[in-house]
């Protein structure tokens, strides 16, 4: 299967025009600083970049992304940054939701297999209430009822479900953030004031 | 009990003396309240952020003792908890303690993988091998007799005295895990966290977080409104250990509970601060026992603010084991090969 079907996932591509008569060394110049970060380690050729990160910090502006390449494409209409990064958190992300799943799915296998447990009953000691709090109006206790505790014996899988559906939801939201984000941050280098 | 005297909190090589020890020389720190910036703005803003914390807390308390059984049950407890913890992360966006804590979405993620997994993983784990099964055996090796004591008490102070209880355990669990290389391995993990976020107590190994779970709160379960609100002193204070908003925290709150400033100080890249305030939830454990430094940290995590990949996360108290083991037993044989 060609992977460029699906690295989409984890592959975030862009482009942006550089200024009019702009340099690549002075756009590759005005982009340095944000690859001068601890765990950042990047080489420059001519017209491209290429930088790889490693236990980069969480205040890294560009954290998210583990590797990738930035090239200049010079031709009569103009220049053109065009980049191409990599991001494990998002194919983390992407894969969290099927994660969950198979944990919910995890939950009923084992609820199947386990057997009904002769829950002995625990009697509550009918206590009178302490003076202060019946003074006070909390509520009495409920002698005739069953602890909550009680109803929760067996495992729920809606837990898992839940946290399924919210790393679906920050994925989508994870993929068009950070492609924005790091878009912005690049056109806000490269037209900074020197 | 006699209130500590610092020295200068000024930043620099040699640190700051605490009593017998010296904080901050391998990484910055503020020590001593008056040098910790306070919240600034209009008369609004202050009044929110001096107040918000006991507000909640005293909130919390009255809405359990007096809310009728029918919603005086678990599940509500979960509800508040996390709408409790979606307004504290509004809250961090409008008033972040530091711009370098902000919550990514990079960060989000990591931490939501921890407290997904601790609401189902862990939580089946427990269910069957952690302080569930525990509290369960211990309450059926007792005689429901032998707690009427406890029952007959006022609410308030059963309600205390679990928390108490269950800290009391945490304190030392967590002073244990500082001080005894075994259960240092898997806590190291959490230690690797760079910026305090609503979420981050959950990020730790599974291992950390199974064992820290495994405190004798669970020996009181069977007394629901009690337990409930013992949940909400430790959803109202401790909650605050990993939080990135400023508030102006009363001197009476900050000299018994754990707030942000105590626990920041607790994750600082100074290795000498972070074997300071253990307890979750009551501070002044850590006063009674004299391991409380008042103070906060901006740079925090281990080895100059490394931040740990979650497969490393998983797999860091294996692989350190077993380097520190196969260099205990390796010594021998390399000097008798000499």
């Amino acid at each position: 299967m060609n992977l460029r079907f699906i690295d989409w996932i984890w592959n975030v591509r862009g482009s942006l025009a550089l200024a009019p008569g702009q340099s690549s060394d002075d756009a590759f110049a005005r982009l340095d600083p944000m690859f001068r970060q601890s765990g950042t380690s990047h080489q420059r050729t001519n017209d491209t970049l290429i930088f790889s990160k490693k236990s980069q910090a969480a205040q890294d502006k560009m954290s998210v992304f583990d590797g990738g390449a930035l090239h200049i494409d010079t031709s009569v209409g103009g220049s053109v940054l065009r980049y191409h990064l990599t991001s494990r958190t998002l194919l983390f992300c992407f894969l969290a939701s099927p994660l969950f799943l198979g944990i919910a799915q995890l939950t009923l296998v084992v609820n199947h297999f386990e057997k009904p447990i002769p829950h002995e009953e625990m009697k509550h000691a009918d206590v009178p209430m302490n003076p202060i709090d019946k003074a006070l109006g909390s509520p009495e206790p409920d002698h005739s009822k069953k602890d909550d505790a009680d109803d929760d014996k067996k495992l729920s899988p809606k837990a898992a479900y839940i946290f399924s559906g919210i790393f679906a939801i920050l994925y989508v939201v994870g993929r068009i953030l950070e492609d924005r984000l790091v878009k912005a941050r690049f056109r806000k280098s490269l037209m900074r004031d020197e | 009990m006699s209130t500590k005297h610092y020295e200068s909190s000024e930043e620099g090589v040699d640190g700051i003396r605490v009593g017998k020890r010296v904080i901050g020389a391998q990484a910055p720190v503020i020590v001593g309240w008056e040098n910790i910036p306070r919240v600034t703005g209009g008369p609004v803003k202050l009044f929110i952020f001096t107040w918000f914390q006991p507000a909640m807390l005293f909130a919390m308390i009255a809405f359990w003792y007096y809310a009728p059984n029918s919603i005086a049950k678990a599940s509500t407890a979960v509800g508040i908890g996390i709408g409790f913890k979606v307004l504290l992360l509004a809250l961090e966006w409008v008033n972040p303690r530091y711009a370098s804590w902000r919550l990514t979405w990079k960060e989000l993620v990591t931490d939501l993988f921890y407290v997904g997994l601790g609401f189902t993983v862990l939580h089946m784990v427990s269910h069957y091998i952690g302080s569930d099964a525990m509290a369960n055996a211990i309450q059926h090796a007792f005689h429901h007799d032998a707690f009427m004591w406890f029952t007959g008490l006022p609410l308030l102070a059963q309600a205390f005295l679990i928390a108490f209880v269950f800290d009391f355990g945490q304190y030392w669990m967590h002073r244990g895990m500082h001080n005894w290389y075994p259960l240092w391995l898997p806590h190291s993990v959490h230690h690797y966290i760079t910026q305090l976020n609503i979420n981050k107590g959950a990020v730790g190994n599974p291992v950390e977080l199974f064992l820290i779970g495994l405190g004798i709160g669970g020996f009181f379960d069977f007394l629901p409104r009690a337990v409930l609100i013992a949940g909400a002193f430790g959803l109202a204070i401790a909650t605050y250990q990993h939080i990135n908003v400023r508030f102006n925290s009363p001197r009476w709150w900050r000299f018994l509970f754990n707030t942000t400033e105590h626990h920041s100080l607790h994750h600082s890249q100074d290795w000498e601060a972070t074997r300071s305030n253990y307890a979750g939830t009551f501070i002044f454990i850590d006063r009674i026992f004299g391991t409380c430094v008042d103070g906060e940290a901006e740079l925090l995590g281990m080895e100059g603010g490394r931040r740990m990949a979650i497969r490393e996360q998983m797999t860091h108290p294996f692989t350190e084991g077993w380097k520190a083991l196969k260099q205990r037993f390796d010594r021998p044989l390399a000097v008798s090969a000499e």
